[in-house]
């Protein structure tokens, strides 16, 4: 059947399009694909880009690395267009070329941005295809649809990527698909219109292990193709694993390139961040071994069941599986936000019943959720409020009024003990990095003094010297006491961090493994096997 | 994983419109049941007919919200342009034929439309408030400078428009039905908007837009021209529906259609069209008007007093709107 829809969508291509192909070899004898020359960005007089150079060629793989803030965001802009540089020139194929957004397009540079920019409420088949229409028609939108070509384009790029290309998935609506079927649609769409270089911006921060492998075999197939790709990546093993060469900047400077399989992780990480970090276990202390947390049969109808487990103060524990495993309905179940509705739980040995956040709050759980961005920070609220968010009851004065000098008291001691580095505690949280705002959910849960402390995927998006200091953070609370569970997909992380590690299959509880007797590729098979 | 939903819910969350179909046979079957009247071709030509000016504005109302948006001041154009036009015509041409004051009124409809749209755009304000405004605006501006009296002299070949028959039976107690041609207006109306919703870049980019224009802006859908051209489109189908309320009525009220607009929104809404923007669809929208139309014109059949009508379009809003609720909350 593929190869039929292939057939297809080669002969649909219009005379336009078939010279732009034939175009193609022609360029890349010129030289490579595209050179970046002495580039320098200012804003506002300071420099996010001083002289970069950098060479693209046709059909190799790039993983661009740096701290949050090191100009990563600023080169692919100047890249794709975007942005354009203060000094400095572009090639492509040689060439020396002032890139626009629509020239970048028209250049084959096609961008998957971390939030994918796909439109929710159309379908696969026209989120993937319009695009080609609408740039064609250069913006002006009195035009029929070529509903055809629509779908042979669609066709041919869904193919590529391995999803499927029948009619009814061509017409489900991309807020139906699960986030990595919706990662594949928007990379199909940057492929759908002969990209030489797709450029992906942190691509697999959604996604578990087994989809992250899917993915790597797209671009796989993309480099046979001769198309270029560059990732932006926190994940060193991921990078590790894909393969090809990288770049790594720091305060907007290129300070190292070259072939990612001859240099170790540490290395890597130094380069990053100009220091050396420990990348081994961060878990040293054993924990005091007095009972904290004690889950009985816990329950969710058609999420999970049979949960047991029991957590010993000062104990960090770990919970990992596949996406649907189950693992991330527990995890809010025992903070009260999709409650379960079987088995119980006892904390320091009295039982708690948590149907809402706030009986959580109440019982002293505290919680920094998975998506930081959608159920944790008022993005446009000042620090100091997004910090002293879940006290708010024990700030106010006896008329009912925030009380902001011990609202700034409270976040000012919050901020320095975990090195929230804020020019203004009341700037808006959006303006902080990754790191920094991970650290301001991770403040906020630490105001209620809990007892029990349930972190969800903390360091999803966050830079290697944010991680780190992330790490040392949740050590030093376990190390006072409190119970810690890391809900995570980040294998190193749990490794690091955890004392046991729990994987979860099918809603249930698979295998419990201890951190420090096991390695990750033996966590790995766990959380695939199938029962 | 909603198949533990399977049955009749689960289709009616995934296809909003048949639910707003499962009430109309509903309500048509228990009315037919009560009085037998219902089934009768006056009955249904009545009711067709009273659907047109609904009809109309439901579709104007349906583009302005897959693009996101919402107006409110599409009555006020409607009533605008119809009592303007009329005495305007009757005063200064009254030989000029109902085509060119048809043009007329979707020309004026557009240009206001165009104003909202503009207004909504650069203002960067919500378009139920802007589109309250203006529905002032307007409304004021008719009242104040255009005139408050109920008039009656029409021209004739707008009266006549409004005589033009397709169909015409009779029936078992001696009388005549009659299914007025302009019902044709909506159909047009209905295929032209399905074709560029469905057909065209534009109704696309509308689509696009409703559902998140920061990624439509990013993707190069133009903002602008999207929000104008759906809120042009919406008072050019206004401007048409005021000169069909007219020919239908035979007079020109200033007073007419205001308030009216409840029953388009929830129309459209019980067409499956989510209040927060990009989707709905024509047949929806359609079979929405059906349903209020059949609830405001046939209860009075089944001997239930016309003070309930309101209380039944209440009721089956609240029930389509926790239905698709159930849709998003997944």
């Amino acid at each position: 059947m593929e190869p039929g829809y292939r057939a297809i969508g080669m002969n649909s291509q219009n005379p336009s399009r078939s010279e732009t192909v034939k175009a193609e070899p022609e360029a890349t004898a010129t030289g490579p694909f595209l050179e970046l020359r002495g580039i320098h960005k200012r804003f506002a007089g300071v420099y996010a880009l001083r002289g970069i150079d950098l060479t693209i060629e046709a059909g190799e793989i790039y993983h661009l690395m740096g701290e949050n803030g090191c100009g990563k965001s600023t080169l692919i802009k100047i890249i794709s267009g975007a942005l354009s540089p203060d000094e400095g020139s572009i090639l492509i194929g040689g060439r020396e070329v002032v890139l626009s957004p629509i020239g970048a397009l028209s250049a084959g540079v096609e961008t998957v941005y971390q939030d994918l920019s796909l439109l929710p409420n159309l379908s696969v088949a026209e989120n993937t295809a319009l695009s080609q229409q609408l740039v064609e028609s250069e913006g002006r939108l009195a035009r029929r649809i070529d509903r055809a070509r629509l779908m042979d384009t669609a066709v041919k790029a869904l193919a590529a990527v391995g999803l499927p290309t029948d009619a009814r998935f061509c017409a489900t609506a991309v807020e139906e698909l699960p986030i990595a079927t919706r990662q594949l649609v928007a990379i199909a769409r940057a492929i759908a219109t002969d990209a030489k270089l797709v450029i992906m911006d942190e691509p697999t921060s959604a996604l578990t292990r087994r989809e992250v492998e899917n993915l790597i075999g797209v671009v796989d197939r993309l480099r046979a193709g001769g198309v270029a790709v560059l990732f932006v990546s926190h994940k060193l093993d991921e990078s590790k694993s894909i393969g090809g060469r990288f770049i790594v900047m720091r305060d907007g400077a290129k300070v190292m390139e070259g072939n990612i399989a001859d240099h170790s992780k540490s290395e890597l990480s130094y380069w990053m961040t100009g220091k050396t970090l420990d990348v081994a276990r961060y878990r040293h202390a054993a924990h005091g071994g007095e009972p904290l947390l004690e889950v009985n049969r816990l329950g969710r109808t058609g999420a999970f069941k049979d949960v047991s487990f029991a957590l010993a103060r000062g104990e960090i524990i770990g919970i990992t599986g596949l996406l649907d495993s189950g693992r991330n309905e527990l995890a809010r179940a025992l903070v009260g936000v999709n409650p379960a509705d079987s088995g119980t739980i006892q904390l320091a040995g009295r039982p708690i019943t948590l149907r809402r956040p706030i009986d959580a709050i109440d019982a002293g759980i505290g919680y920094v959720p998975e998506d930081r961005l959608s159920e944790g920070l008022f993005l446009e609220k000042p620090v100091r409020s997004n910090i002293v968010a879940e006290v708010l009851g024990q700030l106010v004065d006896r008329f009912g009024k925030i009380d902001v000098g011990r609202s700034r008291t409270l976040a000012t001691k919050i901020a320095a003990d975990l090195q929230i580095v804020a020019a203004n505690l009341d700037n808006p949280v959006q303006s902080l990095s990754g790191g920094n705002q991970q650290r301001v959910l991770i403040g906020r849960g630490l105001t209620i003094d809990p007892k029990l402390f349930v972190l969800h995927g903390p360091t999803v998006g966050v830079d290697v010297g944010s991680k780190d200091t992330i790490f040392r953070i949740i050590q030093k609370l376990a190390g006072d006491g409190m119970g810690v569970i890391l809900v995570s997909d980040d294998m190193p992380e749990l490794l690091q961090n955890c004392d046991r590690i729990i994987v979860m299959r099918k809603g249930m509880i698979a295998e419990t493994f201890e951190a420090e007797n096991v390695d990750e590729d033996t966590l790995y098979h766990s959380l695939l096997l199938e029962r | 994983m909603q198949t533990s939903m399977a049955g009749l819910s689960g289709w009616l969350i995934r296809h909003p419109p048949l639910f707003t179909l499962l009430l109309i046979v509903l309500v048509s079957l228990v009315i037919g049941a009560i009085s037998p009247q219902f089934w009768q071709m006056a009955n249904l030509f009545d009711m067709a007919r009273a659907s047109v000016v609904t009809g109309l504005f439901g579709l104007g109302f349906l583009v302005v919200l897959a693009a996101g948006g919402i107006d409110m001041s599409f009555t006020a154009i409607a009533a605008l342009l119809m009592y303007w036009l009329t005495t305007a015509t009757a005063a200064y041409a009254p030989w000029m034929p109902m085509g060119v004051v048809l043009a007329a009124a979707a020309v004026g409809g557009m240009l206001l439309g165009m104003c909202n749209g503009l207004l909504v755009h650069y203002l960067k304000a919500p378009a139920l408030i802007v589109t309250i405004g203006t529905q002032y605006v307007i409304r004021s501006f008719l009242l104040t400078f255009v005139g408050t009296e109920l008039f009656v002299n029409i021209p004739m070949s707008i009266e006549n428009f409004g005589k033009y028959e397709i169909w015409r039976v009779g029936t078992d107690n001696g009388s005549i039905a009659i299914l007025p041609a302009y019902v044709l207006v909506l159909v047009v109306a209905a295929i032209v908007t399905w074709w560029i919703l469905n057909r065209t870049l534009m109704g696309r980019a509308i689509f696009a837009i409703g559902g998140n224009s920061d990624i439509a802006e990013r993707l190069g859908y133009d903002i602008r021209k999207v929000q104008v051209f759906a809120f042009a489109y919406s008072g050019l189908l206004a401007g048409i529906a005021g000169m069909l309320h007219v020919s239908s009525n035979r007079l020109a009220n200033p007073f007419d259609l205001s308030g009216t607009e409840m029953g388009v929104i929830a129309a459209v809404v019980l067409g499956g069209a989510r209040i927060t923007g990009g989707s709905g669809t024509v047949a929806g929208t359609l079979l929405g008007v059906v349903l209020i139309t059949l609830v405001n014109n046939v209860l009075i059949l089944a001997g239930i007093p016309s003070t309930w009508q309101a209380f039944v379009v209440g009721c089956f809003i609240v029930l389509a709107g926790a239905l698709f609720a159930t849709r998003e909350k997944r």
